[in-house]
Protein backbone atom coordinates (compact mmCIF):
# COMPACT_ATOMS: atom_id res chain seq x y z
CA UNK A 1 0.00 0.00 0.00
CA UNK A 2 2.84 2.36 0.88
CA UNK A 3 4.38 1.89 -2.55
CA UNK A 4 1.00 2.45 -4.21
CA UNK A 5 0.47 5.72 -2.33
CA UNK A 6 3.94 6.94 -3.24
CA UNK A 7 3.35 5.93 -6.88
CA UNK A 8 0.04 7.83 -6.88
CA UNK A 9 1.79 10.94 -5.56
CA UNK A 10 4.53 10.51 -8.15
CA UNK A 11 1.97 10.35 -10.97
CA UNK A 12 0.31 13.50 -9.60
CA UNK A 13 3.46 15.55 -9.19
CA UNK A 14 6.17 14.31 -11.58
CA UNK A 15 5.66 17.06 -14.19
CA UNK A 16 5.36 19.70 -11.52
CA UNK A 17 8.54 18.45 -9.84
CA UNK A 18 10.30 18.66 -13.19
CA UNK A 19 8.94 22.20 -13.56
CA UNK A 20 10.16 23.19 -10.09
CA UNK A 21 13.56 21.65 -10.84
CA UNK A 22 13.78 23.59 -14.11
CA UNK A 23 12.81 26.87 -12.40
CA UNK A 24 15.32 26.33 -9.54
CA UNK A 25 18.03 25.39 -12.04
CA UNK A 26 17.14 28.32 -14.31
CA UNK A 27 17.29 30.92 -11.55
CA UNK A 28 20.52 29.39 -10.21
CA UNK A 29 22.05 29.40 -13.69
CA UNK A 30 21.06 33.06 -14.18
CA UNK A 31 22.51 33.97 -10.78
CA UNK A 32 25.82 32.22 -11.44
CA UNK A 33 26.03 33.59 -14.97
CA UNK A 34 25.76 37.09 -13.47
CA UNK A 35 28.41 36.32 -10.87
CA UNK A 36 30.74 34.78 -13.46
CA UNK A 37 30.48 37.93 -15.57
CA UNK A 38 31.22 40.09 -12.52
CA UNK A 39 34.30 37.93 -11.83
CA UNK A 40 35.33 38.10 -15.51
CA UNK A 41 35.05 41.88 -15.68
CA UNK A 42 36.15 42.92 -12.18
CA UNK A 43 38.01 39.93 -10.73
CA UNK A 44 37.04 37.51 -7.97
CA UNK A 45 38.11 39.99 -5.29
CA UNK A 46 34.86 41.87 -5.77
CA UNK A 47 32.90 38.83 -4.52
CA UNK A 48 35.10 38.54 -1.42
CA UNK A 49 34.80 42.27 -0.70
CA UNK A 50 31.03 42.28 -1.16
CA UNK A 51 30.53 39.22 1.03
CA UNK A 52 32.71 40.61 3.82
CA UNK A 53 31.56 44.21 3.81
CA UNK A 54 27.87 44.07 2.82
CA UNK A 55 24.73 42.35 4.03
CA UNK A 56 24.52 39.97 1.12
CA UNK A 57 25.18 36.34 0.24
CA UNK A 58 25.09 37.02 -3.53
CA UNK A 59 22.18 34.58 -4.03
CA UNK A 60 19.32 36.85 -2.96
CA UNK A 61 17.53 36.25 -6.26
CA UNK A 62 16.90 32.66 -5.08
CA UNK A 63 15.54 33.51 -1.64
CA UNK A 64 11.78 33.34 -2.34
CA UNK A 65 11.90 30.30 -4.61
CA UNK A 66 11.75 27.64 -1.84
CA UNK A 67 8.46 28.86 -0.27
CA UNK A 68 6.91 29.26 -3.72
CA UNK A 69 8.03 25.72 -4.62
CA UNK A 70 6.70 24.39 -1.31
CA UNK A 71 3.31 26.04 -1.67
CA UNK A 72 2.90 24.97 -5.32
CA UNK A 73 3.82 21.36 -4.57
CA UNK A 74 1.39 21.24 -1.63
CA UNK A 75 -1.39 22.63 -3.82
CA UNK A 76 -0.61 20.06 -6.53
CA UNK A 77 -0.77 17.21 -4.02
CA UNK A 78 -3.67 18.21 -1.81
CA UNK A 79 -5.95 20.47 -3.87
CA UNK A 80 -7.13 17.71 -6.26
CA UNK A 81 -7.84 15.50 -3.24
CA UNK A 82 -10.21 18.12 -1.89
CA UNK A 83 -11.69 19.51 -5.10
CA UNK A 84 -12.38 16.16 -6.68
CA UNK A 85 -13.55 14.72 -3.36
CA UNK A 86 -10.80 12.09 -3.53
CA UNK A 87 -9.79 12.59 0.07
CA UNK A 88 -12.95 10.88 1.35
CA UNK A 89 -12.04 7.82 -0.70
CA UNK A 90 -8.38 7.97 0.27
CA UNK A 91 -9.28 8.04 3.96
CA UNK A 92 -11.47 4.96 3.52
CA UNK A 93 -8.61 2.87 2.15
CA UNK A 94 -7.48 -0.01 4.42
CA UNK A 95 -4.57 2.02 5.71
CA UNK A 96 -4.28 4.09 8.93
CA UNK A 97 -5.50 7.62 8.14
CA UNK A 98 -2.77 9.39 10.07
CA UNK A 99 -0.05 7.37 8.42
CA UNK A 100 -1.65 7.98 5.01
CA UNK A 101 -1.58 11.78 5.39
CA UNK A 102 1.90 11.63 6.89
CA UNK A 103 3.12 9.50 3.97
CA UNK A 104 1.70 11.92 1.40
CA UNK A 105 3.29 14.87 3.22
CA UNK A 106 6.58 12.99 3.71
CA UNK A 107 6.67 12.31 -0.04
CA UNK A 108 6.33 16.03 -0.71
CA UNK A 109 8.93 16.99 1.90
CA UNK A 110 11.42 14.42 0.60
CA UNK A 111 10.96 15.69 -2.98
CA UNK A 112 11.41 19.30 -1.84
CA UNK A 113 14.43 18.44 0.29
CA UNK A 114 16.05 16.60 -2.63
CA UNK A 115 15.55 19.58 -4.92
CA UNK A 116 16.76 22.06 -2.28
CA UNK A 117 19.78 19.91 -1.42
CA UNK A 118 20.70 19.66 -5.10
CA UNK A 119 20.45 23.42 -5.53
CA UNK A 120 22.47 24.11 -2.36
CA UNK A 121 25.15 21.57 -3.32
CA UNK A 122 25.53 22.88 -6.87
CA UNK A 123 25.62 26.46 -5.51
CA UNK A 124 28.35 25.56 -3.03
CA UNK A 125 30.40 23.77 -5.69
CA UNK A 126 30.17 26.70 -8.12
CA UNK A 127 30.94 29.30 -5.42
CA UNK A 128 33.94 27.29 -4.22
CA UNK A 129 35.65 28.17 -7.50
CA UNK A 130 35.65 31.85 -6.59
CA UNK A 131 35.68 32.11 -2.82
CA UNK A 132 37.22 30.45 0.21
CA UNK A 133 35.38 27.66 2.07
CA UNK A 134 34.56 29.91 5.07
CA UNK A 135 32.58 32.24 2.82
CA UNK A 136 30.84 29.35 1.03
CA UNK A 137 29.79 27.96 4.38
CA UNK A 138 28.51 31.41 5.45
CA UNK A 139 26.35 31.54 2.32
CA UNK A 140 25.07 27.97 2.77
CA UNK A 141 24.18 28.51 6.43
CA UNK A 142 22.34 31.74 5.53
CA UNK A 143 20.27 30.01 2.84
CA UNK A 144 19.09 27.28 5.24
CA UNK A 145 16.29 29.50 6.54
CA UNK A 146 15.04 30.01 2.95
CA UNK A 147 14.81 26.25 2.47
CA UNK A 148 13.09 25.92 5.83
CA UNK A 149 10.60 28.50 4.57
CA UNK A 150 9.97 26.06 1.69
CA UNK A 151 9.11 23.33 4.18
CA UNK A 152 6.90 25.70 6.17
CA UNK A 153 5.05 26.88 3.06
CA UNK A 154 4.51 23.24 2.04
CA UNK A 155 3.14 22.07 5.41
CA UNK A 156 0.94 25.13 6.01
CA UNK A 157 -0.44 25.14 2.45
CA UNK A 158 -1.22 21.42 2.72
CA UNK A 159 -2.98 22.09 6.04
CA UNK A 160 -5.03 24.89 4.47
CA UNK A 161 -6.11 22.49 1.72
CA UNK A 162 -7.10 19.77 4.20
CA UNK A 163 -8.90 22.14 6.56
CA UNK A 164 -12.66 21.99 5.79
CA UNK A 165 -13.68 25.21 7.61
CA UNK A 166 -13.00 28.48 5.79
CA UNK A 167 -12.50 30.38 9.03
CA UNK A 168 -9.76 28.01 10.13
CA UNK A 169 -8.19 28.16 6.67
CA UNK A 170 -7.85 31.94 7.04
CA UNK A 171 -6.33 31.53 10.52
CA UNK A 172 -3.74 29.04 9.22
CA UNK A 173 -3.04 31.30 6.22
CA UNK A 174 -2.37 34.20 8.61
CA UNK A 175 -0.10 31.99 10.73
CA UNK A 176 1.82 31.01 7.59
CA UNK A 177 2.15 34.64 6.51
CA UNK A 178 3.46 35.58 9.98
CA UNK A 179 5.93 32.68 10.06
CA UNK A 180 7.26 33.45 6.57
CA UNK A 181 7.58 37.13 7.49
CA UNK A 182 9.71 36.16 10.50
CA UNK A 183 11.85 33.93 8.27
CA UNK A 184 12.58 36.88 5.97
CA UNK A 185 12.91 39.63 8.61
CA UNK A 186 16.63 40.19 8.19
CA UNK A 187 18.97 40.21 5.18
CA UNK A 188 22.03 39.97 7.45
CA UNK A 189 24.05 36.81 6.69
CA UNK A 190 23.84 34.21 9.47
CA UNK A 191 21.27 36.30 11.36
CA UNK A 192 19.21 33.15 12.05
CA UNK A 193 22.08 30.96 13.31
CA UNK A 194 20.87 30.79 16.91
CA UNK A 195 17.16 30.74 16.13
CA UNK A 196 17.26 28.21 13.28
CA UNK A 197 17.10 25.01 15.40
CA UNK A 198 13.96 26.34 17.14
CA UNK A 199 12.42 27.29 13.81
CA UNK A 200 13.11 23.78 12.49
CA UNK A 201 11.38 22.25 15.52
CA UNK A 202 8.42 24.61 15.10
CA UNK A 203 8.04 23.84 11.40
CA UNK A 204 8.22 20.09 12.06
CA UNK A 205 5.60 20.48 14.80
CA UNK A 206 3.35 22.30 12.34
CA UNK A 207 2.77 18.88 10.71
CA UNK A 208 0.21 18.43 13.47
CA UNK A 209 -2.02 20.80 11.47
CA UNK A 210 -2.34 18.11 8.79
CA UNK A 211 -3.90 15.75 11.33
CA UNK A 212 -6.11 18.54 12.67
CA UNK A 213 -7.44 19.20 9.17
CA UNK A 214 -7.96 15.50 8.48
CA UNK A 215 -9.80 14.97 11.75
CA UNK A 216 -12.08 17.96 11.10
CA UNK A 217 -12.68 16.70 7.57
CA UNK A 218 -13.68 13.28 8.91
CA UNK A 219 -16.05 14.89 11.38
CA UNK A 220 -17.53 17.01 8.59
CA UNK A 221 -16.82 20.34 10.24
CA UNK A 222 -17.51 22.66 7.32
CA UNK A 223 -17.87 26.37 7.84
CA UNK B 1 -4.23 14.89 17.31
CA UNK B 2 -7.07 17.32 16.78
CA UNK B 3 -6.54 18.71 20.28
CA UNK B 4 -2.80 19.05 19.59
CA UNK B 5 -3.62 20.91 16.38
CA UNK B 6 -5.85 23.33 18.30
CA UNK B 7 -3.13 23.93 20.90
CA UNK B 8 -0.60 24.55 18.11
CA UNK B 9 -2.87 27.06 16.40
CA UNK B 10 -3.74 28.93 19.61
CA UNK B 11 -0.11 29.08 20.78
CA UNK B 12 1.12 30.24 17.35
CA UNK B 13 -1.62 32.87 17.08
CA UNK B 14 -0.79 34.16 20.58
CA UNK B 15 2.89 34.57 19.71
CA UNK B 16 2.06 36.32 16.43
CA UNK B 17 -0.38 38.66 18.17
CA UNK B 18 2.14 39.53 20.89
CA UNK B 19 4.59 40.33 18.12
CA UNK B 20 2.45 42.11 15.55
CA UNK B 21 0.02 44.13 17.72
CA UNK B 22 2.56 45.95 19.94
CA UNK B 23 4.69 46.62 16.85
CA UNK B 24 1.69 48.14 15.05
CA UNK B 25 0.55 50.24 18.03
CA UNK B 26 4.10 51.46 18.72
CA UNK B 27 4.53 52.30 15.04
CA UNK B 28 1.35 54.40 15.09
CA UNK B 29 2.07 56.17 18.37
CA UNK B 30 5.81 56.73 18.02
CA UNK B 31 6.86 60.39 17.93
CA UNK B 32 10.09 61.78 16.51
CA UNK B 33 12.66 62.72 19.13
CA UNK B 34 16.04 64.26 18.53
CA UNK B 35 18.77 65.58 20.74
CA UNK B 36 20.78 68.70 19.91
CA UNK B 37 24.23 68.40 18.41
CA UNK B 38 26.60 68.76 21.36
CA UNK B 39 30.33 69.32 21.54
CA UNK B 40 32.75 70.43 24.20
CA UNK B 41 33.98 73.91 23.36
CA UNK B 42 37.63 74.86 23.49
CA UNK B 43 36.71 78.55 23.84
CA UNK B 44 33.75 78.36 26.28
CA UNK B 45 35.18 75.35 28.17
CA UNK B 46 31.76 73.84 28.60
CA UNK B 47 29.50 71.57 26.54
CA UNK B 48 27.66 73.62 23.93
CA UNK B 49 24.45 72.51 22.24
CA UNK B 50 23.01 73.64 18.94
CA UNK B 51 19.78 75.49 19.78
CA UNK B 52 17.02 74.16 17.54
CA UNK B 53 14.23 76.39 18.82
CA UNK B 54 12.67 78.53 16.10
CA UNK B 55 13.29 82.21 15.52
CA UNK B 56 16.85 82.29 16.81
CA UNK B 57 18.94 81.41 13.78
CA UNK B 58 22.10 79.39 14.22
CA UNK B 59 23.25 79.57 17.83
CA UNK B 60 24.71 77.50 20.62
CA UNK B 61 23.78 77.28 24.29
CA UNK B 62 26.12 76.14 27.03
CA UNK B 63 24.95 74.16 30.08
CA UNK B 64 24.25 77.43 31.95
CA UNK B 65 22.05 78.81 29.18
CA UNK B 66 24.55 81.35 27.78
CA UNK B 67 24.17 82.01 24.06
CA UNK B 68 27.01 81.83 21.52
CA UNK B 69 27.51 81.87 17.76
CA UNK B 70 29.94 79.85 15.63
CA UNK B 71 32.79 81.12 17.80
CA UNK B 72 31.76 78.59 20.44
CA UNK B 73 32.97 75.82 18.13
CA UNK B 74 35.93 77.28 16.24
CA UNK B 75 37.35 73.82 15.52
CA UNK B 76 34.19 72.31 14.03
CA UNK B 77 33.25 75.44 12.04
CA UNK B 78 36.83 76.50 11.27
CA UNK B 79 36.29 76.78 7.50
CA UNK B 80 33.24 79.02 7.96
CA UNK B 81 35.00 81.21 10.50
CA UNK B 82 38.11 81.38 8.29
CA UNK B 83 36.02 82.41 5.27
CA UNK B 84 34.67 85.31 7.37
CA UNK B 85 38.11 86.14 8.71
CA UNK B 86 36.93 85.31 12.25
CA UNK B 87 39.13 82.29 12.99
CA UNK B 88 41.16 83.12 16.12
CA UNK B 89 44.96 83.08 15.80
CA UNK B 90 45.47 81.39 19.14
CA UNK B 91 43.31 79.26 21.44
CA UNK B 92 44.37 78.35 24.98
CA UNK B 93 47.58 80.19 24.21
CA UNK B 94 48.41 77.94 21.28
CA UNK B 95 48.77 79.39 17.75
CA UNK B 96 46.50 77.58 15.28
CA UNK B 97 46.14 77.34 11.51
CA UNK B 98 43.26 76.08 9.39
CA UNK B 99 45.47 73.29 7.96
CA UNK B 100 46.37 72.11 11.46
CA UNK B 101 42.72 72.15 12.53
CA UNK B 102 41.70 70.10 9.48
CA UNK B 103 44.52 67.59 10.04
CA UNK B 104 43.36 66.99 13.60
CA UNK B 105 39.61 66.73 12.98
CA UNK B 106 38.42 63.17 13.60
CA UNK B 107 35.10 61.39 13.90
CA UNK B 108 34.73 57.86 15.27
CA UNK B 109 31.54 55.92 15.73
CA UNK B 110 30.50 52.51 16.95
CA UNK B 111 27.12 50.82 16.67
CA UNK B 112 26.22 47.71 18.71
CA UNK B 113 24.49 46.26 15.64
CA UNK B 114 27.89 46.17 13.93
CA UNK B 115 29.59 44.74 17.01
CA UNK B 116 27.01 41.98 17.60
CA UNK B 117 27.00 40.76 14.02
CA UNK B 118 28.04 37.31 12.89
CA UNK B 119 31.14 38.00 10.82
CA UNK B 120 33.04 35.79 8.41
CA UNK B 121 36.61 35.13 9.57
CA UNK B 122 37.87 36.81 6.41
CA UNK B 123 39.73 40.13 6.50
CA UNK B 124 40.71 42.03 3.36
CA UNK B 125 44.36 42.98 3.36
CA UNK B 126 45.64 46.22 1.83
CA UNK B 127 49.12 47.17 0.75
CA UNK B 128 50.15 49.86 3.23
CA UNK B 129 52.88 51.33 1.02
CA UNK B 130 51.38 51.32 -2.48
CA UNK B 131 53.72 51.74 -5.43
CA UNK B 132 51.82 54.74 -6.81
CA UNK B 133 51.34 56.26 -3.32
CA UNK B 134 47.53 56.19 -3.48
CA UNK B 135 45.87 53.43 -1.50
CA UNK B 136 44.32 50.76 -3.71
CA UNK B 137 41.57 48.19 -3.24
CA UNK B 138 42.80 45.10 -1.37
CA UNK B 139 43.97 42.20 -3.53
CA UNK B 140 44.64 39.72 -0.74
CA UNK B 141 42.62 38.54 2.24
CA UNK B 142 43.50 36.95 5.57
CA UNK B 143 41.44 33.98 6.67
CA UNK B 144 41.57 33.33 10.40
CA UNK B 145 41.69 29.62 11.17
CA UNK B 146 42.16 27.48 14.27
CA UNK B 147 45.94 27.16 13.97
CA UNK B 148 46.93 29.82 11.46
CA UNK B 149 46.04 32.98 9.63
CA UNK B 150 46.12 32.15 5.93
CA UNK B 151 46.51 34.69 3.15
CA UNK B 152 44.68 34.27 -0.16
CA UNK B 153 44.91 36.04 -3.48
CA UNK B 154 41.25 36.95 -3.88
CA UNK B 155 41.13 37.20 -7.66
CA UNK B 156 42.50 33.68 -8.06
CA UNK B 157 41.05 32.23 -4.84
CA UNK B 158 44.52 30.82 -4.24
CA UNK B 159 46.44 30.35 -0.98
CA UNK B 160 49.58 32.48 -1.01
CA UNK B 161 51.85 29.95 0.66
CA UNK B 162 54.95 32.12 0.99
CA UNK B 163 53.12 35.10 2.42
CA UNK B 164 51.11 32.85 4.75
CA UNK B 165 54.27 31.16 6.01
CA UNK B 166 55.97 34.52 6.47
CA UNK B 167 53.04 35.90 8.51
CA UNK B 168 52.61 32.82 10.69
CA UNK B 169 56.34 32.45 11.29
CA UNK B 170 56.47 36.08 12.43
CA UNK B 171 53.39 35.62 14.63
CA UNK B 172 54.75 32.45 16.24
CA UNK B 173 58.10 34.10 16.81
CA UNK B 174 56.36 36.82 18.78
CA UNK B 175 54.29 34.39 20.84
CA UNK B 176 50.92 34.66 19.08
CA UNK B 177 48.34 32.21 20.47
CA UNK B 178 45.91 30.92 17.86
CA UNK B 179 43.11 31.33 17.06
CA UNK B 180 42.82 35.09 16.75
CA UNK B 181 39.99 36.49 18.87
CA UNK B 182 39.36 40.03 17.60
CA UNK B 183 40.35 41.73 14.33
CA UNK B 184 40.10 45.49 13.84
CA UNK B 185 40.87 47.08 10.50
CA UNK B 186 39.48 49.35 7.84
CA UNK B 187 40.41 47.98 4.41
CA UNK B 188 39.20 51.02 2.52
CA UNK B 189 41.04 53.38 0.19
CA UNK B 190 39.05 56.32 1.63
CA UNK B 191 41.48 57.05 4.43
CA UNK B 192 44.71 58.88 4.94
CA UNK B 193 46.98 55.88 5.33
CA UNK B 194 46.82 52.18 6.11
CA UNK B 195 47.92 50.64 9.38
CA UNK B 196 46.71 47.12 8.58
CA UNK B 197 44.98 45.29 11.42
CA UNK B 198 45.04 45.19 15.19
CA UNK B 199 44.57 41.56 16.19
CA UNK B 200 43.91 40.15 19.67
CA UNK B 201 45.04 36.56 20.09
CA UNK B 202 43.35 33.94 22.26
CA UNK B 203 45.45 35.06 25.25
CA UNK B 204 44.41 38.72 24.83
CA UNK B 205 47.75 39.87 23.48
CA UNK B 206 47.49 42.60 20.85
CA UNK B 207 49.43 42.51 17.58
CA UNK B 208 49.62 44.85 14.62
CA UNK B 209 49.66 43.07 11.26
CA UNK B 210 50.45 45.09 8.18
CA UNK B 211 51.47 44.42 4.58
CA UNK B 212 54.43 46.59 3.53
CA UNK B 213 55.80 46.26 0.00
CA UNK B 214 54.25 42.83 -0.31
CA UNK B 215 55.77 41.47 2.89
CA UNK B 216 53.97 40.90 6.16
CA UNK B 217 55.02 42.93 9.19
CA UNK B 218 54.02 41.86 12.69
CA UNK B 219 54.44 43.89 15.85
CA UNK B 220 53.50 42.71 19.32
CA UNK B 221 52.08 45.68 21.27
CA UNK B 222 53.23 44.46 24.67
CA UNK B 223 51.86 47.36 26.68
CA UNK B 224 48.33 46.37 25.70
CA UNK B 225 48.74 42.82 27.07
CA UNK B 226 46.31 41.91 29.81
CA UNK B 227 43.65 44.45 28.83
CA UNK B 228 41.27 41.60 27.88
CA UNK B 229 40.19 43.58 24.88
CA UNK B 230 36.67 42.90 23.69
CA UNK B 231 36.45 45.68 21.10
CA UNK B 232 39.07 47.47 19.04
CA UNK B 233 39.11 50.14 16.41
CA UNK B 234 42.06 51.12 14.25
CA UNK B 235 42.19 54.90 13.88
CA UNK B 236 44.44 55.73 10.88
CA UNK B 237 43.88 59.47 11.31
CA UNK B 238 45.83 62.03 9.35
CA UNK B 239 47.53 63.34 12.52
CA UNK B 240 48.79 59.82 13.39
CA UNK B 241 48.41 60.68 17.09
CA UNK B 242 46.83 57.32 17.89
CA UNK B 243 46.92 53.81 16.51
CA UNK B 244 43.70 52.50 17.93
CA UNK B 245 40.95 52.58 20.54
CA UNK B 246 40.46 49.58 22.77
CA UNK B 247 37.69 48.62 25.18
CA UNK B 248 38.56 46.16 27.94
CA UNK B 249 36.35 43.47 29.43
CA UNK B 250 35.49 46.01 32.16
CA UNK B 251 34.22 48.40 29.43
CA UNK B 252 37.01 50.93 29.97
CA UNK B 253 38.18 52.78 26.89
CA UNK B 254 41.94 52.94 26.39
CA UNK B 255 43.86 54.74 23.70
CA UNK B 256 46.66 52.95 21.90
CA UNK B 257 49.32 55.36 20.72
CA UNK B 258 51.53 54.96 17.66
CA UNK B 259 54.49 54.05 19.89
CA UNK B 260 52.53 51.14 21.38
CA UNK B 261 51.86 52.81 24.73
CA UNK B 262 48.38 52.53 26.20
CA UNK B 263 46.54 55.43 27.84
CA UNK B 264 43.55 54.35 29.95
CA UNK B 265 40.72 56.89 30.01
CA UNK B 266 37.77 57.58 32.32
CA UNK B 267 35.34 56.66 29.53
CA UNK B 268 33.23 53.62 30.31
CA UNK B 269 31.13 52.19 27.51
CA UNK B 270 29.96 48.80 26.39
CA UNK B 271 30.29 48.54 22.59
CA UNK B 272 27.94 45.56 22.66
CA UNK B 273 24.99 47.57 23.94
CA UNK B 274 25.81 51.28 23.55
CA UNK B 275 26.21 53.59 20.58
CA UNK B 276 29.33 55.73 20.62
CA UNK B 277 30.17 58.86 18.68
CA UNK B 278 33.45 60.67 19.19
CA UNK B 279 34.32 64.01 17.61
CA UNK B 280 37.88 65.07 18.17
CA UNK B 281 39.81 68.21 17.38
CA UNK B 282 43.11 69.85 18.18
CA UNK B 283 42.14 70.41 21.81
CA UNK B 284 39.37 68.07 22.94
CA UNK B 285 37.50 64.88 22.18
CA UNK B 286 33.76 64.90 22.83
CA UNK B 287 32.63 61.32 23.30
CA UNK B 288 28.91 60.56 23.40
CA UNK B 289 27.71 57.14 24.54
CA UNK B 290 24.00 56.34 24.17
CA UNK B 291 21.77 53.73 25.73
CA UNK B 292 17.98 53.42 25.71
CA UNK B 293 17.90 55.59 28.84
CA UNK B 294 19.87 58.53 27.54
CA UNK B 295 23.18 60.03 26.45
CA UNK B 296 26.35 60.46 28.44
CA UNK B 297 29.02 62.90 27.31
CA UNK B 298 32.72 62.90 28.14
CA UNK B 299 35.17 65.64 27.25
CA UNK B 300 38.80 64.50 27.08
CA UNK B 301 41.90 66.50 26.33
CA UNK B 302 43.29 65.50 22.93
CA UNK B 303 46.91 65.46 24.06
CA UNK B 304 46.79 63.20 27.14
CA UNK B 305 43.14 61.97 27.05
CA UNK B 306 42.54 63.16 30.60
CA UNK B 307 38.93 63.78 31.60
CA UNK B 308 37.87 67.42 31.54
CA UNK B 309 34.10 67.31 31.95
CA UNK B 310 31.06 65.04 31.75
CA UNK B 311 27.37 65.61 31.08
CA UNK B 312 24.23 63.42 31.15
CA UNK B 313 21.16 63.86 28.99
CA UNK B 314 18.38 61.40 29.89
CA UNK B 315 15.77 60.58 27.24
CA UNK B 316 12.11 61.22 28.12
CA UNK B 317 10.31 58.10 29.26
CA UNK B 318 8.42 56.62 26.34
CA UNK B 319 5.27 54.60 26.73
CA UNK B 320 5.20 51.46 24.68
CA UNK B 321 3.21 48.23 24.72
CA UNK B 322 5.33 45.30 25.82
CA UNK B 323 5.47 42.41 23.42
CA UNK B 324 7.67 39.96 21.59
CA UNK B 325 10.25 41.28 19.18
CA UNK B 326 12.36 39.28 16.76
CA UNK B 327 14.90 41.99 15.94
CA UNK B 328 16.82 44.44 18.07
CA UNK B 329 18.66 47.71 17.76
CA UNK B 330 21.64 46.24 19.57
CA UNK B 331 22.33 43.13 17.54
CA UNK B 332 21.81 41.80 14.04
CA UNK B 333 20.40 38.40 14.91
CA UNK B 334 16.79 37.32 14.57
CA UNK B 335 15.38 35.57 17.63
CA UNK B 336 12.42 36.09 19.95
CA UNK B 337 12.98 38.45 22.85
CA UNK B 338 10.66 40.21 25.30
Amino acid sequence: MTKMIIYKEWLKTRWLLLGIAVVLAGFSFYCFLNLSKVVEFRGGGILWGTLVAKDTVLLEILRYLPPVAGAVLALAQFLPEIQQKRLKLTLHLPYPQGRMILLIAAYGLVCLTTLFALQATVSALVLKKWIVAELVSRITVTTLVWYLAGWAAYLFTASICLEPAWGMRVVILLLMAGLLRIMYLSPVPEAYNGFLPWLIIYVLCSAVLLFHGTACFKEGLHA
Amino acid sequence: MKRLGQIFIIASAAVLLFWALPWLVNLITVKPYGTPFTLYSCTVHDFTMLDKSEGHGFRFLDTKGNVYGDEAQPMFYASILASRGELPDTIEGRPITLAEIERNAVIISSDPQDVNRPAAPVYLLMESVPERLELKDPEDAMVSRKNSIDIYCMDENRLLEDKTAQLNDALKEQGFAYPAKVFAGNPSDRKDHDEGYLVADSEDKIYKIKQVNGTMEVRHLQQADGLHTKWMLITEFENRATLGWLVSAENRLSILREDGSVVPTEVIFDPGSEDMLAVGDLFYYTIKTSTEEGEHFYALRSDDFSLVDTMDRPYPKEWSIPGISFTSGTDASVRPRL
